[in-house]
């Protein structure tokens, strides 16, 4: 007697032989190539939205709801109508500041501060000759406006000189930019989505015609439209899976790449160069380590996205097929 | 059991035939027993074929109500339907096996569509083709089979899994004299053990040599029926 095979062999015998021959029916090679491909521009958008996301976050919040006023000779007496106070210049605008409507936070930058604005220009561990201004950031609670020309004619009264200037003009304008990017970039994932869909319905249509026969012999036999549909699904989903996973790992160098010319816009911590070693590992999880975490989230995601619209298109066409039978 | 109230059915319109799609069933009325045998008669065109095709699940009545097996095929949902058909062995009169599946898995498709286990589906197979004299063929194509072969794998496939009704059509017609009168034994072993069985057939000899109650067809029409 021949020797039994095993279980999972049978098991896959008993699936292989109902004469659907999906296999044949369902283009394997096509299939996944194009959804790979599809995987791909979807990675570029979720990219593209996360990007977006992370600057309009930054410029709407930090940057833009903040003031930055300048106080040259900080050190030097104030002095009213004439007369001398014991009130530096500074602290008298501090002061000021402090008890202006929707400050939420006054923060003097201290000399280390200050030092690192300037390393750009005067390289580190400068000792100052000359007196630097004072740098005052003045943090506003979130959706107040402030009228930065009433403001700076109120300090220039208490120390001439003093200059206000607005970052949140253009914090909000990038913000705007920022958002409408985000908006464009899920629509070009929802678009790309629906080609998939259509596709993959596609696909399932052509499968079907020319399947016709054996699937009226089963359906006849008492095949369920769940059982049919169940078999065409279960085979989309795994090529959908396939050109996924097959997208997710071409866009990842792509993504790398950008997220490494985007780094000093988001200014998160500076990209880890990778490590020469030859181990491929450690070379992924480098290069993983560059993405923001979302953005990570939302690659690994991409494959078992495209095999689950894979599995629901197909349900959803071959019933509707099986319909036409009675 | 199964019962036929004024059944009618006619071809769907569809298609380049237009709006004079066939009138092929008229009030169609008649009972089979649990276990009962008859001779489905009439001239070629009469709806032999057709009437099996209700009979089986595979089209719906235009009017009239038939009820399969115990149930009201009209009510019955798709599920439920389903459950039905897999109770039902089909012997069609061009055979209907699939070209590309091994004579063995065409056998074991009902088994299969039954999701019987994998040992029992074999044994199951071997024997029903020791049976029908193809146990050499089991790994053959149906396109690699003569008519007769063919013929008898199609019947392998629709008593193997012990249908409750069985419906053949024409289910001799390519076969010999010898293999005609042991499918005539096996339909009164299955008929025997509960098994309601129509037979269509145009062989005069057979009839005579095997009489039993006869549903006769004539343009659509039940014009006899005992
Ligand atoms: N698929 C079809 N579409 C349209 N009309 C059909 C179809 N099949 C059969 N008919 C018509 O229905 C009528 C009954 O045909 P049916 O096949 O039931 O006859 P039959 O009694 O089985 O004949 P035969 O003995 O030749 O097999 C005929 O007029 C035929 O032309
Ligand atoms: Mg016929």
């Amino acid at each position: 007697m021949a020797e039994r095979p095993g279980l999972f062999t049978r098991w896959n015998q008993a699936r292989r032989a109902d004469g659907l021959a999906l296999r044949r029916a369902l283009p394997d090679r096509l299939l996944p190539l194009l959804v790979a491909a599809m995987t791909v521009l979807a990675a570029l958008a979720l990219a593209g939205a996360t990007g977006a996301q992370i600057l309009s976050a930054r410029w709407s919040n930090g940057a833009a709801s903040m003031l930055t006023i300048q106080v040259p000779d900080p050190d030097t007496p104030t002095t009213t109508a004439g007369t001398t106070t014991h009130l530096t210049r500074s602290d008298a605008v501090l002061a000021a500041l402090a008890d202006s409507p929707g400050a939420s936070r006054v923060h003097r930058l201290d000399k280390a501060e200050l030092g690192a604005l300037l390393a750009p220009w005067l390289g580190q561990d400068h000792d100052f000759a000359l007196t630097l201004p004072a740098i005052i950031e003045l943090h506003m609670a979130a959706g107040t406006q402030t009228d930065a020309t009433a403001l700076a004619r109120r300090l220039a009264a208490i120390a001439p000189g003093t200059l206000v200037e607005r970052n949140a003009e253009w914090g909000e304008r990038l913000g705007r930019l920022a958002d409408s990017l985000h908006s464009c970039a899920l629509l070009a994932v929802a678009i790309v989505a629906g080609i998939a869909v259509v596709l993959i319905a596609a696909t399932t249509r052509a499968g079907l015609a020319a399947r016709r026969l054996p699937i009226e012999l089963i359906h006849a036999m008492g095949a369920t439209d769940g059982y049919i549909a169940g078999r065409f699904a279960r085979r989309t989903a795994l090529l959908a899976f396939i050109g996924g996973l097959a997208g997710s790992g071409l866009a990842l160098p792509i993504l790398v790449l950008l997220s490494r010319v985007a780094a000093p816009f988001a200014a998160a911590t500076p990209a880890p160069t990778p490590a020469s070693s030859a181990d491929w590992t450690m070379l992924a999880h480098t290069l993983l380590a560059t993405l923001p975490t979302p953005l990570v989230a939302t690659l690994l995601a991409l494959a078992p996205a495209a095999a689950l619209i894979g599995w629901l298109t197909t349900q959803a066409t071959v019933r509707a097929w099986l319909r036409n039978l009675p | 059991m199964i019962r036929l109230r004024d059944v009618g059915f006619r071809y769907d319109a569809a298609g380049a035939s237009g709006a004079s799609a066939p009138v092929a069933l008229r009030q169609i009325s008649f009972e089979v027993p649990q276990g009962g045998f008859r001779w489905l008669l009439g001239p070629s065109g009469a709806g032999k074929s057709s009437l099996l095709r209700l009979l089986a699940l595979t089209a719906r009545p235009t009017s009239g109500t038939l009820e399969i097996l115990g149930s009201s095929v009209a009510q019955a949902r798709r599920a439920a339907l389903a459950r039905l058909r897999r109770r039902i062995g089909v012997v069609h009169q061009d055979f209907r096996l699939l070209p590309d599946l091994p004579v063995f898995d065409n056998i074991a498709l009902p088994l299969r569509l039954q999701h019987r286990p994998e040992d029992e589906v074999r044994d199951e197979v071997h024997s029903i083709l020791d049976w029908v004299g193809l146990a050499s063929r089991a790994t053959a194509r149906p396109p690699q089979l003569s008519g007769g072969e063919q013929q008898r794998v199609a019947i392998a496939r629709a008593v193997i899994h012990r249908p409750a009704l069985l419906l053949a059509d024409e289910p001799t017609n390519a076969l010999d004299e010898y293999q005609a009168n042991r499918l005539m034994e096996l339909f009164r072993d299955l008929s025997g053990l509960g098994t309601t069985i129509l037979v269509a057939t145009h062989n005069d000899a057979l009839i005579r040599r095997y009489p039993a109650h006869e549903l006769e067809l004539a343009q659509g029409r039940l014009l006899r029926d005992g």
